[in-house]
């Protein structure tokens, strides 16, 4: 049995490429886990897409020897999501630590994440060692940094450990850090078992891999375990740390962390945050319940050109075992056809969604503009929620809607202020504090509806601060909003798809803009079409397409036939991926960069 | 002239005999068809394997071909000896009772009185020749090597030398042309009574010389409104001056249609030969290798110089029907579309043809379905339309 103190169990946090997992990296070789030889660049964010948005994705993870002073310590590196669409995820990663690394870049300082995940660790009651990383660059400013830091986030500057992660410079002192204060775990190894699931995957052969942390107690191959939450029992199979390869050991004792194989087939039956006990001596303090992931953000993905609806199911299906923080559910659009509704953490995680069904499964897929979720207080006292348009009920049973509104926070270059600030303002913000980190960068903090950043708040932000600005939002709840539906119209018929849910005072805008961006999409038909945009039946905004006056070959001949002929069957072929709305032919990928946020 | 006797007894449909000869003695920048700048080309070896192909194609005598069209590229730059070497094939395999019209294309400038008689004795009935203006600056613009000088004696040569039927090409819609200019070069071709003409909207087709020069924003194509303004001026000039419009382009006198493009527009069979023709018969259609040399090798090494071949199925048909018959003032025959695609045009065209007769692009008599005056405006969009829809019921058979 392994002695507790001699075990450091910790994560490491920073914002998009402060370094983290080069620094995971130079922990690895340091303790002599992984030789160099060994290491692939960034060992650890092992699936493609991470190492290309720049993000840890899935919690990573290594057990490493570490002698200091003469005592072997066992050091357990738990990696986290790097951002707080994954609030959920990261939070029960620190629930397994007694301490975190604050990963702070020498040359851009504290950024929204930083600070995001500074207070999840506050929260989570972690010993916190600030880690000013990139001292090698030639722009690092590693003690304006640390007394930036001093100033934002409370951490004292003076204990701050300057590394390199690159050169390895100030890693053996990071590491003598980890030791000297980070407590060792606290638990009664002899107690009743208590391990909390703060990971699970998919194994390609063996079921589901549990990821773990032992509080108190432990377990080995052959105990018959129970899932609290699930309330299930299964056999352990097989044991093991992270070497970082899975490294099968005979048992799992308190403050260890590893992992466990138990014949659980899918991630469904396995929850994120659930308690592991022994069946037969079950404890009497499992962890608090269970929180299923809260989805926010809200948008449909139809099968693109070439796939099928088959298809993209079943990639959804397959991806969903692999994730299921993500919910679909089939929905039909009369301008799109058959596709699926689908809810995501956040901004962030719909994107790597999208492009890991498209990735990992071959499938191509067109995705309409992202929507949140409504709460309608409806006449007769009955509250629901509703995440499409085409849900929200007529206005005369309706009490209230009311839209989630998150707290949004901004670290800004100071002489953009003026400028962020209008932003927000038209976004319909509520400027809740501004601080100055230093003379030359500020955190605005603001309130604002969800649905007003999901659009394309975060572009706009990084333009207006030549892209030094940073945000991170979380949700603080519903609030009363005067919401309606407005509706287009292309030739006097609506086009359900186009439909969204608007803030009164911004209908006008949004509806001239949406109208004015389908009027590029479409082309010019024999007939005029008007374009409109409408609350009920009034009309708030309208352009027409004029219709052509000639259109017609001038010659055509014998040998022209085939030409001509094929150029008509592949016109066929196109009309067949538009949609036809009173009479007026819509291209399918017309719909797409109508409602696509990023243009 | 010997000419191969044959009974006149059901020799099956009425045919067209297309003949290319690709030979210019310069590209014009607007042109799309295959052709080659004459230079000092032995035009020899391409005429003899013109001369065996035909014979190849009709030896037998088993077509009744009513016409005949001399295409190009300009044939009538041919030595004459040439020229009238290759006719005289043509009339050779051909019976002169079934022939209905004989015509050549020819440019201003490369028609004279021997070439002339020349053609008369090789048996072409009508000449047909690319005027396309009468303004300097237009012609230069189109890269035309004649001037407008050429066209009126080039008209006369032909009359005093016996082609009594003689078509005019015009060409509307050039940048830099304004209604002015282009009704003047109209007034100027009714003045030589030709008893057909043709007025094309210039086409920017790809690949063209011309088209790389609108690309370049070198030229600006005409504005689109004043395009339809001279198009429907010219319908209505010429109908004063008594030229029927029977297709999008062509206008007749009484009795002048050009018999051998109506077939093409009726999707009746023809056979093409020389580099770059195509023919259609029997359900089958090819098309001949377009260089010069490739044709003229294939025609030595194996006897034909087919490049590209396809089966016209039923929904090929369809489609060609409708883009070929809606062309013809008269509309596409309902009769005839029934009979070749085993379906009735009313339901395989079902709601979009109901939605063209609303909105006043298509009208649909007992016998035909045609454009309407606002339809022709537009009527590749109307095509687009019909050409896509897809029948209720399955086809019979």
């Amino acid at each position: 049995m392994a002695d507790l103190s001699l075990i450091r169990n910790f994560s490491i946090v920073a914002h998009i490429d402060h370094g983290k997992s080069t620094l995971a990296d130079r922990i690895l070789e340091h303790t002599g886990v992984i030789s160099q030889r060994e290491m692939r660049a960034q060992f650890l964010d092992d699936m493609d897409l991470e190492r290309e948005m720049g993000i840890t994705i899935k919690a990573n993870r290594a057990t490493c020897p570490y002698t200091h002073d003469g005592r072997e310590y066992m050091l357990n590196l738990i990696d986290t999501p790097g951002h707080v669409d994954f609030h959920y995820e990261v939070s029960r990663s620190l629930a397994a630590c007694e301490g975190v690394l604050v990963l702070v870049d020498a040359t851009q300082g504290v950024q929204a994440q930083t600070v995001a995940n500074t207070y999840l660790a506050v929260e989570a009651d972690l010993e916190i060692i600030l880690v000013i990383n990139k001292i090698d660059l030639p722009a690092a400013r590693p003690e304006d940094i640390a007394l930036e830091v001093e100033q934002v986030l409370g951490l004292d500057a003076s204990e701050a450990v300057f590394t390199s992660a690159k050169t390895g410079a100030g890693i053996d002192e990071l590491l003598a850090a980890v030791v000297e204060r980070i407590p060792p775990p606290a638990g009664d190894p002899s107690g009743k078992l208590r391990a909390l699931i703060y990971d699970a995957k998919p194994d390609p052969h063996r079921g589901v891999i549990s990821h773990t942390r032992v509080f108190d107690g432990g377990f080995r191959r052959g105990d018959s375990v129970e899932l609290v939450g699930v309330g299930r029992q299964f056999l352990i199979t097989e044991v093991g740390k992270f070497t970082p390869k899975l490294g099968a050991v005979e048992s799992l004792g308190a403050g260890e962390v590893g992992y466990f194989f138990a014949g659980i087939k899918t991630l469904a039956d396995v929850n994120i945050g659930d308690t592991v006990t022994l069946a037969a001596d079950p404890t009497d303090n499992p962890f608090p319940g269970y929180h299923p992931p809260q989805q926010m953000v809200f948008c449909d993905f139809y099968p693109g050109i070439g796939t099928s609806t088959e298809a993209l199911r079943e990639a959804m299906e397959k991806l969903w075992l692999n994730d299921s923080s993500f919910t679909y559910s089939t929905v039909g659009s009369d301008a799109l056809g058959i596709g699926f509704r689908c809810g995501f953490l956040g901004l962030l995680h719909m994107k790597i969604i999208q492009e890991r069904l498209e990735r990992e499964n071959a499938v191509s897929v067109v995705q309409t503009a992202p929507t949140v979720t409504y709460e309608i207080e409806l006449t007769t006292g009955e509250v629901k929620r509703i995440e499409s348009p085409s849900e929200l009920p007529d206005a005369s049973t309706m009490n209230e809607i009311r839209e989630p509104f998150v707290k949004v926070q901004m670290i800004i270059p100071a002489d953009c202020v003026g400028t962020v600030m209008q932003l927000a303002m038209d976004r319909r913000g509520k400027q809740k504090k501004t601080e100055y980190l230093s003379t030359t960068r500020v955190m605005l903090t603001y309130e604002m509806p969800l649905c007003e950043i999901i659009y394309d708040f975060f572009d706009k932000l990084k333009t207006c601060t030549r892209g030094y600005g940073t945000a991170d939002y979380e949700l603080i709840g519903y609030v009363v909003g005067d919401m309606v539906r407005m509706d287009v119209l292309v030739n006097g018929l609506p086009v359900d798809a186009l439909s969204v849910i608007v803030h009164r005072d911004k209908a006008a805008v949004r509806g001239r803009k949406l109208i004015t961006r389908l009027k590029k999409e479409i082309s010019r038909h024999m007939f005029e079409i008007p374009l409109q945009a409408a609350i009920g039946s009034k009309i708030i905004a309208r352009e027409t397409i004029r219709a052509f006056r000639k259109d017609v070959t001038a010659k055509c001949y014998g040998g022209d036939i085939t030409r001509k002929r094929k150029l008509l069957e592949k016109q066929k072929e196109g009309k067949r991926r538009m949609k036809t709305v009173g009479n007026v032919a819509i291209p399918q990928e017309a719909f797409m960069s109508i409602l696509n946020p990023d243009d | 002239m010997t000419q191969i006797a044959r009974s006149t007894e059901a020799r099956g449909p009425d045919f067209g005999l297309y003949v290319h000869i690709p030979f210019c003695h310069t590209k014009c920048g607007y042109c799309d068809f295959y052709s080659v700048a004459l230079k000092d080309r032995d035009t020899g070896p391409l005429v003899r394997s013109v001369q065996r192909e035909l014979e190849t194609r009709l030896g037998r005598g088993s077509f009744k071909i009513r016409t005949v069209f001399f295409g190009g590229g300009t044939p009538t730059i041919l030595p004459a000896e040439q020229l009238e070497s290759v006719l005289a094939s043509v009339t050779d395999s051909v019976s002169p009772d079934d022939l209905v019209e004989f015509t050549v294309e020819a440019n201003p400038a490369t028609v004279d009185d021997e070439k002339t008689h020349t053609l008369v004795r090789g048996g072409v009935t009508r000449v047909s020749m690319g005027a396309q203006s009468f303004w300097p600056e237009e012609l230069a613009t189109l890269e035309r090597l004649h001037s407008p000088e050429d066209i009126a004696p080039s008209v006369s040569t032909l009359r005093t030398g016996g082609v009594d039927q003689i078509n005019l090409d015009l060409i509307f819609g050039i940048p830099g042309q304004t209604l002015a200019t282009w009704t003047a070069s109209l007034e100027r071709a009714i003045a030589l009574e030709p008893n057909h003409l043709a007025c094309y909207g210039l086409t920017f087709e790809p690949q063209t010389p011309l088209t790389a020069q609108r690309n370049a924003g070198r030229i600006v194509p005409c504005d689109e409104n004043l395009e339809a303004d001279m198009y429907l001026a010219t319908v209505e000039h010429l109908a004063s001056h008594g030229y029927e419009q029977y297709e999008t382009s062509s206008f007749a006198r009484p009795g002048c249609r050009c018999q051998h493009n109506v077939l093409y527009w009726r999707n009746g069979p023809y056979i093409g030969v020389g580099p770059s023709a195509a023919g259609c018969f029997d359900g089958r259609r090819y098309k001949n290798v377009a260089d010069v040399a490739g044709y003229v090798r294939s025609m030595q090494d194996a006897g034909h110089a087919e490049a590209q071949v396809e089966t016209v199925t039923i929904p090929m048909l369809i489609t060609e029907m409708v883009m070929m018959q809606l062309r013809l003032v008269e509309g596409l025959d309902r009769a005839d579309f029934v009979r070749r695609c085993q379906i009735d045009p009313l339901v395989q065209f079902g709601d979009v043809l109901e939605r063209l007769v609303a909105i006043d692009k298509v009208a649909v008599t007992d016998d035909f379905i045609k454009l309407t005056p606002s339809g022709r405006l537009v009527a590749d969009a109307v095509i687009g339309e019909l050409t896509s829809a897809s029948p209720t019921v399955e086809r019979l058979s």
